[in-house]
């Protein structure tokens, strides 16, 4: 069996996404959805539901009071905002103990990376046409959900790929794709469709490290720019540090300058201050 | 005791015993200064070049920025004794992604305004590790100076 083919089952046998969050996503598309019926879907999942009262009572969601039951919880939460809930509760299992130790990241760094990126991606939203916040926030969250999966073949193989980094002068994941057979973008790209996540999302995932990512699909471009940026800013970095392709002349099409990205940046680190609770769930 | 800096932080210490430490430096900087004959050493890490990007943030955060940041993180060290032209200055940091465009480098202009405030205040710089493409780690002994420095992909080594 080669590397790659030992890669492929393994994606094969990825552990499914909490059903839960497909069910309530569908759900909450309807707007007159009740919330005895969300209720009735959330609870079967013990994690999903002991979180959902967790977030809802942290900064970040800024509700004016604790609630301590889930049916409370339901009645004051906006849909958008219970749909980030639900999904960053469903992510954060698979983020869980030495989930990026391959790339030598501390335990729970990975984790912070994708929060932070969710909510990086959350905020170019504003400078970005035609996507919504909540596909953003749910691409930015799962970007790097390859690297889970990738992490212990990258292990094996570090040496190798540092040393290609260093002499190629390549970026990580090519040198990933070079010694591996596939990049930890092509196996998360891999993951969210076999996880059954639309498109457009799948796409952001699989095409975040590509050099030209600012010039394809306006959500890809969020998801490839938001992780640039936060990478900028050392949050979650392992070994394979900056050595990130991007072309930022794809930038132009947005009207986004240096400026706009140093205000974002300083303003991920104000999100972040009140996001603290969500690194421990 | 172990002193962690965060992002847009800054700590300073004169205790024998205490090590400052600032991990995964970006396009970010860390300042690091100490005196030898006060034993006083400080650490900022900064994010951005210039506080006029946004004033109420440096209100509230003011080692974020550079300009905002260098100035009281030696007045920090001089209530402890420390004078400037002992001071043992070093500056790491100043990564940035492969971009060929140059949008993404915010690096290299927080590595122009430490140079420049420092050419303007006639600080002499005694060590640098900036720029390239590695996230570094820096940490500094109060009790004797010695600065440690972590590159991905160049390893650990003293500075």
């Amino acid at each position: 069996m080669s590397r790659l083919d030992e890669i492929l089952s393994l994606v094969k046998h990825v552990p499914p996404f909490p059903k839960v969050a497909q069910r309530v996503s569908e759900m909450l598309n309807d707007p007159e959805v009740s919330a005895a019926a969300l209720a009735e879907v959330i609870q079967y999942d013990q994690v999903i539901t002991a979180n959902v009262l967790k977030i809802c009572n942290a900064a970040y969601f800024g509700l004016s009071r604790k609630v301590s039951s889930l049916d409370e919880a339901l009645v004051i939460v906006g849909n958008d905002t219970l749909k980030d809930i639900i999904i960053t509760s469903s992510s954060a299992r698979f983020y869980k103990g030495a989930a990026g130790e391959g790339y030598k990241l501390d335990q729970g760094e990975l984790w912070k990376h994708s929060i932070a990126v969710g909510i990086m991606a959350k905020e170019l939203v504003k400078y970005v046409k035609d996507v919504e916040s909540g596909s953003a926030y749910t691409a930015g969250l799962l970007h790097d959900i390859g690297k889970r999966f990738l992490s212990s073949f990258v292990a094996d193989d570090f040496k190798k790929i540092m040393m290609k980094v260093v002499q190629d002068n390549c970026s990580f994941v090519e040198a990933e794709k070079e010694l591996l057979g596939a990049s930890h973008a092509e196996l998360g790209g891999m993951i969210m469709s076999q996880w059954d996540f639309p498109k457009e999302i799948e796409l952001a995932v699989l095409q975040h490290h590509d050099p030209d990512a600012l010039e394809k699909d306006p959500l890809t471009a969020i998801v490839a720019l938001a992780n640039a940026l936060v990478i900028s800013m050392g949050i979650g970095v392992g070994a394979d540090g900056l050595s990130v392709k991007m072309q930022g002349g794809g930038l132009k099409r947005f009207g986004i300058t240096s400026m706009h990205l140093e205000l974002c940046m300083a303003n991920l680190l104000m999100e972040l201050d009140r996001a603290q609770e969500l690194f421990h769930i | 005791m172990k002193i962690i800096v965060g992002i847009s932080d800054m700590k300073v210490s004169n205790k024998p015993d205490d090590v400052l430490i600032t991990y995964s430096l970006g396009s970010c900087i860390g300042v690091v200064i100490w005196d030898p004959v006060a034993k006083v050493g400080g650490m900022l890490h900064y994010m951005l070049p210039d506080s006029s990007l946004d004033k109420d943030k440096a209100e509230a955060k003011p080692f974020m920025f550079a300009d905002t940041g260098i100035p009281r993180l030696f007045k920090e060290t001089y209530k402890f004794g420390a004078l400037k032209n002992r001071l043992i200055v070093k500056v790491v940091g100043g990564s940035q992604i492969m971009d060929s465009a140059g949008i993404f480098n915010i690096g290299k202009r927080n590595q122009a305004v430490v140079r420049k405030m420092f050419w303007k205040n006639q600080i002499m710089l005694a060590k640098e590790d900036v720029g390239g493409t590695g996230n570094r780690t820096v940490s500094l002994e109060i009790g004797t100076g010695v600065t440690h420095l972590k590159v991905s992909g160049r390893g650990e080594f003293e500075l």
